[in-house]
Protein backbone atom coordinates (compact mmCIF):
# COMPACT_ATOMS: atom_id res chain seq x y z
CA UNK A 1 0.00 0.00 0.00
CA UNK A 2 1.27 3.43 -0.95
CA UNK A 3 1.75 5.61 2.13
CA UNK A 4 0.26 8.98 1.45
CA UNK A 5 0.99 12.07 3.40
CA UNK A 6 -1.74 14.60 3.95
CA UNK A 7 -1.48 17.98 5.57
CA UNK A 8 -3.67 18.56 8.59
CA UNK A 9 -6.19 20.57 6.54
CA UNK A 10 -6.23 18.09 3.65
CA UNK A 11 -6.92 15.21 6.00
CA UNK A 12 -9.80 17.07 7.67
CA UNK A 13 -11.28 17.92 4.28
CA UNK A 14 -11.07 14.29 3.12
CA UNK A 15 -12.60 12.95 6.33
CA UNK A 16 -15.45 15.47 5.98
CA UNK A 17 -16.04 14.01 2.51
CA UNK A 18 -16.25 10.50 4.02
CA UNK A 19 -13.25 9.40 1.98
CA UNK A 20 -12.29 5.82 2.70
CA UNK A 21 -8.58 6.39 2.08
CA UNK A 22 -8.67 9.17 4.64
CA UNK A 23 -10.11 6.77 7.18
CA UNK A 24 -7.37 4.30 6.39
CA UNK A 25 -4.81 7.04 6.94
CA UNK A 26 -6.40 8.05 10.25
CA UNK A 27 -6.40 4.49 11.46
CA UNK A 28 -2.87 3.69 10.33
CA UNK A 29 -1.39 6.81 11.90
CA UNK A 30 -3.38 7.20 15.10
CA UNK A 31 -4.95 3.90 16.15
CA UNK A 32 -1.92 2.58 18.02
CA UNK A 33 -1.49 5.85 19.94
CA UNK A 34 -5.19 6.11 20.79
CA UNK A 35 -5.13 2.47 21.81
CA UNK A 36 -2.14 3.24 24.05
CA UNK A 37 -4.13 6.00 25.77
CA UNK A 38 -7.17 3.76 26.22
CA UNK A 39 -5.07 0.87 27.43
CA UNK A 40 -3.26 3.09 29.92
CA UNK A 41 -6.63 3.86 31.47
CA UNK A 42 -8.29 0.44 31.28
CA UNK A 43 -5.29 -1.89 31.46
CA UNK A 44 -7.25 -4.65 29.75
CA UNK A 45 -6.33 -5.50 26.18
CA UNK A 46 -9.70 -6.83 24.97
CA UNK A 47 -11.72 -4.15 26.68
CA UNK A 48 -9.38 -1.55 25.18
CA UNK A 49 -9.96 -2.99 21.71
CA UNK A 50 -13.72 -2.57 22.19
CA UNK A 51 -13.25 1.01 23.28
CA UNK A 52 -10.91 1.72 20.36
CA UNK A 53 -13.60 0.41 18.01
CA UNK A 54 -16.18 2.70 19.64
CA UNK A 55 -13.70 5.55 19.42
CA UNK A 56 -13.26 5.23 15.66
CA UNK A 57 -16.99 4.81 15.08
CA UNK A 58 -17.56 8.00 17.03
CA UNK A 59 -14.77 9.85 15.23
CA UNK A 60 -16.27 8.91 11.86
CA UNK A 61 -19.93 9.32 12.67
CA UNK A 62 -19.74 12.57 14.62
CA UNK A 63 -17.02 14.22 12.64
CA UNK A 64 -19.35 17.14 11.92
CA UNK A 65 -18.86 18.19 15.55
CA UNK A 66 -15.11 18.59 15.09
CA UNK A 67 -14.14 22.27 15.05
CA UNK A 68 -10.61 23.19 13.90
CA UNK A 69 -10.85 26.36 15.97
CA UNK A 70 -10.94 24.33 19.16
CA UNK A 71 -7.82 22.30 18.52
CA UNK A 72 -5.99 19.86 16.35
CA UNK A 73 -7.59 16.73 14.97
CA UNK A 74 -5.44 14.43 17.12
CA UNK A 75 -6.39 16.38 20.25
CA UNK A 76 -10.07 15.96 19.41
CA UNK A 77 -9.66 12.21 18.77
CA UNK A 78 -7.62 11.89 21.94
CA UNK A 79 -10.48 13.46 23.92
CA UNK A 80 -12.98 11.01 22.45
CA UNK A 81 -10.75 8.01 23.23
CA UNK A 82 -10.01 9.26 26.75
CA UNK A 83 -13.64 10.01 27.57
CA UNK A 84 -14.89 6.66 26.30
CA UNK A 85 -12.20 4.87 28.30
CA UNK A 86 -12.96 6.84 31.45
CA UNK A 87 -16.70 6.14 30.98
CA UNK A 88 -15.80 2.45 30.80
CA UNK A 89 -13.88 2.60 34.08
CA UNK A 90 -16.86 4.34 35.67
CA UNK A 91 -19.28 1.64 34.59
CA UNK A 92 -16.71 -0.87 35.74
CA UNK A 93 -16.64 0.91 39.11
CA UNK A 94 -20.43 0.83 39.23
CA UNK A 95 -20.38 -2.91 38.67
CA UNK A 96 -17.75 -3.33 41.35
CA UNK A 97 -19.73 -1.18 43.75
CA UNK A 98 -22.87 -3.25 43.34
CA UNK A 99 -20.85 -6.44 43.69
CA UNK A 100 -18.93 -5.56 46.77
CA UNK A 101 -20.53 -2.81 48.76
CA UNK A 102 -17.32 -2.13 50.56
CA UNK A 103 -13.97 -0.58 49.72
CA UNK A 104 -12.85 2.97 49.56
CA UNK A 105 -15.30 4.66 47.17
CA UNK A 106 -13.00 7.59 46.55
CA UNK A 107 -10.18 5.59 45.10
CA UNK A 108 -8.02 8.07 43.35
CA UNK A 109 -8.09 7.36 39.64
CA UNK A 110 -4.35 7.81 39.28
CA UNK A 111 -3.36 5.78 42.30
CA UNK A 112 -5.74 3.04 41.27
CA UNK A 113 -4.13 2.91 37.91
CA UNK A 114 -0.63 2.79 39.33
CA UNK A 115 -1.66 -0.11 41.45
CA UNK A 116 -3.03 -2.06 38.51
CA UNK A 117 -0.02 -1.20 36.37
CA UNK A 118 2.40 -2.57 38.87
CA UNK A 119 0.61 -5.87 39.05
CA UNK A 120 0.01 -6.12 35.30
CA UNK A 121 2.16 -8.26 33.05
CA UNK A 122 1.12 -6.38 29.95
CA UNK A 123 3.77 -3.72 30.38
CA UNK A 124 6.51 -6.26 29.96
CA UNK A 125 8.42 -5.96 26.69
CA UNK A 126 7.61 -2.35 25.93
CA UNK A 127 10.07 -0.18 24.10
CA UNK A 128 12.67 1.83 25.82
CA UNK A 129 11.17 5.32 25.73
CA UNK A 130 8.58 4.42 28.31
CA UNK A 131 11.27 2.84 30.42
CA UNK A 132 13.89 5.54 30.02
CA UNK A 133 11.56 8.48 30.69
CA UNK A 134 12.24 9.88 34.16
CA UNK A 135 9.52 9.19 36.67
CA UNK A 136 8.74 12.88 37.30
CA UNK A 137 8.26 13.44 33.56
CA UNK A 138 6.28 10.24 33.11
CA UNK A 139 3.89 11.17 35.91
CA UNK A 140 3.06 14.59 34.54
CA UNK A 141 2.66 13.32 30.96
CA UNK A 142 0.46 10.46 32.07
CA UNK A 143 -1.75 12.78 34.09
CA UNK A 144 -2.15 15.36 31.32
CA UNK A 145 -2.16 12.95 28.40
CA UNK A 146 -3.80 9.73 29.52
CA UNK A 147 -5.89 10.82 32.45
CA UNK A 148 -6.99 14.14 30.96
CA UNK A 149 -6.29 16.09 34.12
CA UNK A 150 -6.74 19.85 33.83
CA UNK A 151 -3.87 22.17 34.71
CA UNK A 152 -5.59 22.93 38.06
CA UNK A 153 -6.00 19.23 38.83
CA UNK A 154 -2.34 18.57 38.03
CA UNK A 155 -1.25 21.48 40.24
CA UNK A 156 -3.29 20.11 43.15
CA UNK A 157 -2.26 16.53 42.54
CA UNK A 158 1.47 17.22 42.35
CA UNK A 159 1.52 20.15 44.76
CA UNK A 160 2.83 22.49 42.10
CA UNK A 161 1.98 26.18 41.70
CA UNK A 162 -0.59 26.49 38.86
CA UNK A 163 1.83 28.77 36.95
CA UNK A 164 4.52 26.13 36.74
CA UNK A 165 2.33 23.29 35.41
CA UNK A 166 2.82 24.41 31.82
CA UNK A 167 6.58 24.62 32.27
CA UNK A 168 6.71 21.16 33.78
CA UNK A 169 4.59 19.78 30.97
CA UNK A 170 6.91 21.43 28.47
CA UNK A 171 10.02 20.01 30.11
CA UNK A 172 8.55 16.51 30.12
CA UNK A 173 7.57 16.70 26.49
CA UNK A 174 10.92 18.16 25.49
CA UNK A 175 12.54 15.15 27.06
CA UNK A 176 10.12 12.93 25.21
CA UNK A 177 11.05 14.63 21.96
CA UNK A 178 14.74 14.06 22.58
CA UNK A 179 14.12 10.38 23.23
CA UNK A 180 11.94 10.12 20.15
CA UNK A 181 14.62 11.79 18.05
CA UNK A 182 17.24 9.39 19.46
CA UNK A 183 15.06 6.46 18.58
CA UNK A 184 14.57 7.65 15.04
CA UNK A 185 18.31 8.16 14.69
CA UNK A 186 19.12 4.72 16.00
CA UNK B 1 4.51 37.57 24.63
CA UNK B 2 6.89 37.12 21.76
CA UNK B 3 6.82 34.11 19.51
CA UNK B 4 9.79 32.53 21.29
CA UNK B 5 8.28 33.22 24.69
CA UNK B 6 5.15 31.43 23.61
CA UNK B 7 7.14 28.50 22.31
CA UNK B 8 8.98 28.15 25.61
CA UNK B 9 5.92 28.79 27.81
CA UNK B 10 4.40 25.32 27.53
CA UNK B 11 1.11 26.69 26.10
CA UNK B 12 1.66 24.75 22.89
CA UNK B 13 2.16 21.48 24.75
CA UNK B 14 -1.04 21.99 26.74
CA UNK B 15 -2.75 22.94 23.46
CA UNK B 16 -1.90 19.58 21.89
CA UNK B 17 -2.84 17.72 25.09
CA UNK B 18 -6.24 19.45 25.03
CA UNK B 19 -5.83 21.09 28.42
CA UNK B 20 -5.16 24.69 27.31
CA UNK B 21 -7.66 27.42 28.22
CA UNK B 22 -10.00 29.03 25.65
CA UNK B 23 -7.84 32.13 25.40
CA UNK B 24 -4.69 30.06 24.94
CA UNK B 25 -6.36 28.00 22.21
CA UNK B 26 -7.43 31.17 20.42
CA UNK B 27 -3.92 32.60 20.74
CA UNK B 28 -2.26 29.53 19.28
CA UNK B 29 -4.78 29.34 16.42
CA UNK B 30 -4.03 32.95 15.53
CA UNK B 31 -0.25 32.43 15.66
CA UNK B 32 -0.49 29.29 13.52
CA UNK B 33 -1.89 31.34 10.67
CA UNK B 34 0.87 33.90 11.10
CA UNK B 35 3.96 31.76 11.75
CA UNK B 36 4.63 28.44 10.05
CA UNK B 37 7.17 27.67 12.79
CA UNK B 38 4.41 27.56 15.37
CA UNK B 39 2.50 25.06 13.29
CA UNK B 40 5.67 23.07 12.79
CA UNK B 41 6.36 23.04 16.50
CA UNK B 42 2.82 21.83 17.22
CA UNK B 43 3.33 18.96 14.78
CA UNK B 44 6.58 17.92 16.45
CA UNK B 45 4.95 17.95 19.89
CA UNK B 46 2.04 15.93 18.54
CA UNK B 47 4.36 13.45 16.85
CA UNK B 48 6.30 12.79 20.05
CA UNK B 49 3.07 12.29 22.00
CA UNK B 50 1.71 9.92 19.36
CA UNK B 51 4.95 8.03 19.35
CA UNK B 52 4.96 7.80 23.12
CA UNK B 53 1.38 6.55 23.46
CA UNK B 54 1.96 4.03 20.66
CA UNK B 55 4.67 2.42 22.74
CA UNK B 56 2.73 2.00 25.95
CA UNK B 57 0.94 -1.13 24.76
CA UNK B 58 1.41 -4.18 22.61
CA UNK B 59 0.63 -3.80 18.88
CA UNK B 60 -3.01 -3.94 17.85
CA UNK B 61 -4.50 -6.95 16.13
CA UNK B 62 -4.49 -6.03 12.39
CA UNK B 63 -7.93 -7.64 11.98
CA UNK B 64 -9.46 -4.85 14.05
CA UNK B 65 -9.12 -2.30 11.25
CA UNK B 66 -11.32 -4.25 8.83
CA UNK B 67 -13.83 -4.88 11.58
CA UNK B 68 -14.17 -1.15 12.09
CA UNK B 69 -14.18 -0.32 8.36
CA UNK B 70 -17.06 -2.74 7.80
CA UNK B 71 -19.18 -0.69 10.22
CA UNK B 72 -18.59 2.68 8.57
CA UNK B 73 -20.16 4.47 5.66
CA UNK B 74 -17.97 6.04 3.00
CA UNK B 75 -18.60 8.25 0.02
CA UNK B 76 -18.46 6.60 -3.40
CA UNK B 77 -14.86 6.01 -4.40
CA UNK B 78 -13.26 8.77 -6.37
CA UNK B 79 -10.07 8.59 -8.33
CA UNK B 80 -8.40 10.34 -11.22
CA UNK B 81 -9.61 7.83 -13.79
CA UNK B 82 -13.23 8.47 -13.00
CA UNK B 83 -12.60 12.20 -13.04
CA UNK B 84 -11.17 12.00 -16.56
CA UNK B 85 -14.12 9.96 -17.67
CA UNK B 86 -16.46 12.39 -16.08
CA UNK B 87 -14.89 15.30 -17.98
CA UNK B 88 -15.28 13.40 -21.24
CA UNK B 89 -18.80 12.62 -20.19
CA UNK B 90 -19.55 16.21 -19.41
CA UNK B 91 -18.24 17.27 -22.83
CA UNK B 92 -20.45 14.71 -24.46
CA UNK B 93 -23.27 15.95 -22.30
CA UNK B 94 -22.57 19.53 -23.40
CA UNK B 95 -22.81 18.43 -27.04
CA UNK B 96 -26.02 16.63 -26.27
CA UNK B 97 -27.34 19.80 -24.66
CA UNK B 98 -26.48 21.77 -27.81
CA UNK B 99 -28.34 19.30 -30.03
CA UNK B 100 -31.11 19.22 -27.49
CA UNK B 101 -31.40 23.01 -27.52
CA UNK B 102 -31.42 23.08 -31.35
CA UNK B 103 -34.10 20.40 -31.43
CA UNK B 104 -36.13 22.29 -28.84
CA UNK B 105 -35.89 25.53 -30.83
CA UNK B 106 -36.91 23.77 -34.01
CA UNK B 107 -39.85 22.18 -32.26
CA UNK B 108 -40.83 25.50 -30.73
CA UNK B 109 -40.82 27.30 -34.10
CA UNK B 110 -42.69 24.46 -35.80
CA UNK B 111 -45.19 24.43 -33.01
CA UNK B 112 -45.70 28.21 -33.25
CA UNK B 113 -46.23 28.00 -37.02
CA UNK B 114 -48.63 25.13 -36.59
CA UNK B 115 -50.45 27.11 -33.93
CA UNK B 116 -50.91 30.05 -36.31
CA UNK B 117 -52.21 27.70 -39.00
CA UNK B 118 -54.60 26.05 -36.57
CA UNK B 119 -55.76 29.42 -35.32
CA UNK B 120 -56.60 30.48 -38.89
CA UNK B 121 -58.46 27.24 -39.47
CA UNK B 122 -60.29 27.72 -36.23
CA UNK B 123 -61.43 31.20 -37.28
CA UNK B 124 -62.80 29.80 -40.56
CA UNK B 125 -64.54 27.04 -38.69
CA UNK B 126 -66.16 29.55 -36.35
CA UNK B 127 -67.47 31.54 -39.33
CA UNK B 128 -68.77 28.39 -40.97
CA UNK B 129 -70.34 27.26 -37.76
CA UNK B 130 -72.11 30.62 -37.43
CA UNK B 131 -73.36 30.27 -40.99
CA UNK B 132 -74.70 26.79 -40.43
CA UNK B 133 -76.28 27.90 -37.17
CA UNK B 134 -78.05 30.67 -39.04
CA UNK B 135 -79.17 28.18 -41.66
CA UNK B 136 -80.42 25.88 -38.98
CA UNK B 137 -82.36 28.68 -37.30
CA UNK B 138 -83.87 29.59 -40.65
CA UNK B 139 -84.81 25.96 -41.25
CA UNK B 140 -86.41 25.75 -37.84
CA UNK B 141 -88.42 28.88 -38.61
CA UNK B 142 -89.47 27.41 -41.95
CA UNK B 143 -90.54 24.24 -40.27
CA UNK B 144 -92.54 26.19 -37.70
CA UNK B 145 -94.19 28.19 -40.47
CA UNK B 146 -94.98 25.00 -42.33
CA UNK B 147 -96.36 23.45 -39.19
CA UNK B 148 -98.65 26.43 -38.71
CA UNK B 149 -99.69 26.24 -42.36
CA UNK B 150 -100.35 22.54 -42.04
CA UNK B 151 -102.39 23.08 -38.89
CA UNK B 152 -104.47 25.73 -40.60
CA UNK B 153 -105.00 23.50 -43.66
CA UNK B 154 -106.09 20.65 -41.40
CA UNK B 155 -108.53 23.01 -39.68
CA UNK B 156 -109.90 24.14 -43.05
CA UNK B 157 -110.24 20.57 -44.13
CA UNK B 158 -112.15 19.69 -40.97
CA UNK B 159 -114.52 22.59 -41.56
CA UNK B 160 -115.10 21.67 -45.20
CA UNK B 161 -115.41 17.94 -44.60
CA UNK B 162 -118.36 18.19 -42.20
CA UNK B 163 -121.51 16.52 -43.74
CA UNK B 164 -123.84 19.52 -43.37
CA UNK B 165 -121.45 21.92 -45.09
CA UNK B 166 -122.24 22.84 -48.64
CA UNK B 167 -119.78 24.45 -51.02
CA UNK B 168 -120.89 27.14 -53.44
CA UNK B 169 -118.59 28.19 -56.29
CA UNK B 170 -118.54 31.93 -56.90
CA UNK B 171 -117.73 32.70 -60.54
CA UNK B 172 -115.79 35.79 -61.54
CA UNK B 173 -117.33 38.62 -63.53
CA UNK B 174 -116.37 42.16 -64.58
CA UNK B 175 -112.87 42.93 -63.14
CA UNK B 176 -112.44 39.35 -61.78
CA UNK B 177 -113.74 37.56 -64.86
CA UNK B 178 -110.81 35.18 -64.85
CA UNK B 179 -111.02 34.35 -61.12
CA UNK B 180 -113.24 32.31 -58.86
CA UNK B 181 -113.78 31.62 -55.16
CA UNK B 182 -115.78 29.28 -52.92
CA UNK B 183 -118.18 29.54 -50.03
CA UNK B 184 -118.45 26.79 -47.40
CA UNK B 185 -121.69 27.12 -45.52
CA UNK B 186 -122.87 24.96 -42.66
CA UNK B 187 -126.62 24.95 -43.05
CA UNK B 188 -127.11 23.65 -39.50
CA UNK B 189 -124.85 26.01 -37.54
CA UNK B 190 -125.07 28.88 -40.13
CA UNK B 191 -121.27 29.18 -40.07
CA UNK B 192 -119.90 30.64 -43.27
CA UNK B 193 -116.35 30.58 -44.70
CA UNK B 194 -114.90 32.43 -47.67
CA UNK B 195 -112.23 30.49 -49.53
CA UNK B 196 -110.12 31.87 -52.37
CA UNK B 197 -106.80 30.49 -53.58
CA UNK B 198 -106.06 33.49 -55.74
CA UNK B 199 -107.66 36.88 -55.39
CA UNK B 200 -106.08 40.06 -56.79
CA UNK B 201 -105.48 42.94 -54.39
CA UNK B 202 -108.48 45.25 -54.13
CA UNK B 203 -107.95 48.78 -55.53
CA UNK B 204 -106.55 51.36 -53.11
CA UNK B 205 -108.84 52.41 -50.27
CA UNK B 206 -111.33 49.67 -51.29
CA UNK B 207 -112.19 46.29 -49.79
CA UNK B 208 -114.01 43.18 -50.92
CA UNK B 209 -117.34 42.64 -49.17
CA UNK B 210 -119.39 39.38 -49.15
CA UNK B 211 -123.16 39.48 -49.44
CA UNK B 212 -125.77 36.76 -48.97
CA UNK B 213 -128.98 36.96 -50.89
CA UNK B 214 -131.72 36.00 -48.48
CA UNK B 215 -135.32 36.15 -49.69
CA UNK B 216 -134.16 38.29 -52.66
CA UNK B 217 -132.43 40.89 -50.47
CA UNK B 218 -128.69 41.37 -49.91
CA UNK B 219 -127.44 40.72 -46.35
CA UNK B 220 -123.96 41.79 -45.23
CA UNK B 221 -121.81 38.66 -44.66
CA UNK B 222 -118.63 40.52 -43.71
CA UNK B 223 -115.54 42.23 -45.12
CA UNK B 224 -112.88 40.03 -46.71
CA UNK B 225 -109.38 40.59 -45.35
CA UNK B 226 -107.03 40.32 -48.29
CA UNK B 227 -103.60 38.83 -47.55
CA UNK B 228 -100.27 39.09 -49.41
CA UNK B 229 -100.16 35.42 -50.25
CA UNK B 230 -103.42 35.85 -52.15
CA UNK B 231 -104.88 32.75 -50.51
CA UNK B 232 -107.80 33.45 -48.20
CA UNK B 233 -109.79 31.19 -45.87
CA UNK B 234 -111.83 33.39 -43.62
CA UNK B 235 -114.77 32.89 -41.30
CA UNK B 236 -117.62 35.28 -42.18
CA UNK B 237 -120.85 36.32 -40.47
CA UNK B 238 -123.51 33.72 -39.63
CA UNK B 239 -126.04 33.43 -42.45
CA UNK B 240 -129.43 31.68 -42.51
CA UNK B 241 -131.47 30.62 -45.59
CA UNK B 242 -129.34 32.18 -48.33
CA UNK B 243 -130.16 31.50 -52.00
CA UNK B 244 -127.02 33.08 -53.47
CA UNK B 245 -123.71 34.77 -52.49
CA UNK B 246 -121.96 37.71 -54.12
CA UNK B 247 -118.81 39.79 -53.61
CA UNK B 248 -118.66 43.54 -54.37
CA UNK B 249 -115.84 46.10 -54.06
CA UNK B 250 -116.75 48.66 -51.42
CA UNK B 251 -115.12 51.50 -49.54
CA UNK B 252 -112.90 50.62 -46.60
CA UNK B 253 -115.00 49.45 -43.69
CA UNK B 254 -117.74 48.19 -45.99
CA UNK B 255 -121.17 49.50 -47.06
CA UNK B 256 -124.68 48.90 -45.76
CA UNK B 257 -126.00 48.09 -49.22
CA UNK B 258 -123.98 46.58 -52.06
CA UNK B 259 -122.84 48.64 -55.06
CA UNK B 260 -124.08 46.48 -57.89
CA UNK B 261 -121.69 48.00 -60.46
CA UNK B 262 -118.69 46.64 -58.58
CA UNK B 263 -119.99 43.07 -58.22
CA UNK B 264 -117.10 40.73 -59.13
CA UNK B 265 -118.06 37.26 -57.86
CA UNK B 266 -121.44 35.52 -57.84
CA UNK B 267 -122.79 32.01 -57.22
CA UNK B 268 -126.14 30.37 -56.51
CA UNK B 269 -126.70 27.84 -53.74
Amino acid sequence: MIKQNYTHDQLIELVRNRNQQAFSYLYDNYSQALFGVIHSILNDFEESEDVLQKTFLKIWNSFSSYDEKKGRLYTWMLNIARNLAIDTTRSRHEKMKTKIQSRDENVDRYEGKMFIEETSHETIGLKKIVQTLKEEHKVIIDLAYFEGYTQEEISKKLNLPLGSVKTKVRQAILRLRELTKDEYLN
Amino acid sequence: MTKDEIISSGIMETYVLGIASHDEVALINRLCLEFPEINNELELIEKSLIHYASQTSKPLNPVLKNEIVSQLEFSAKENNATKVISIAKSERRLKLYKYGMAACLFLLITSLAYNLLLNEKLKNLVVELQKSEDEQNYAVKEININKLALASIRQQLQIVAKPKVITVVLNGMNSLAKNSAKIHWNTVTDELYFNASQLPKSPDSKQYQLWAIVAGRPVDAGIINWSDSGGIFQKMNLIKGAQAFAVTIEKVGGSVTPTLETMCLLGNV
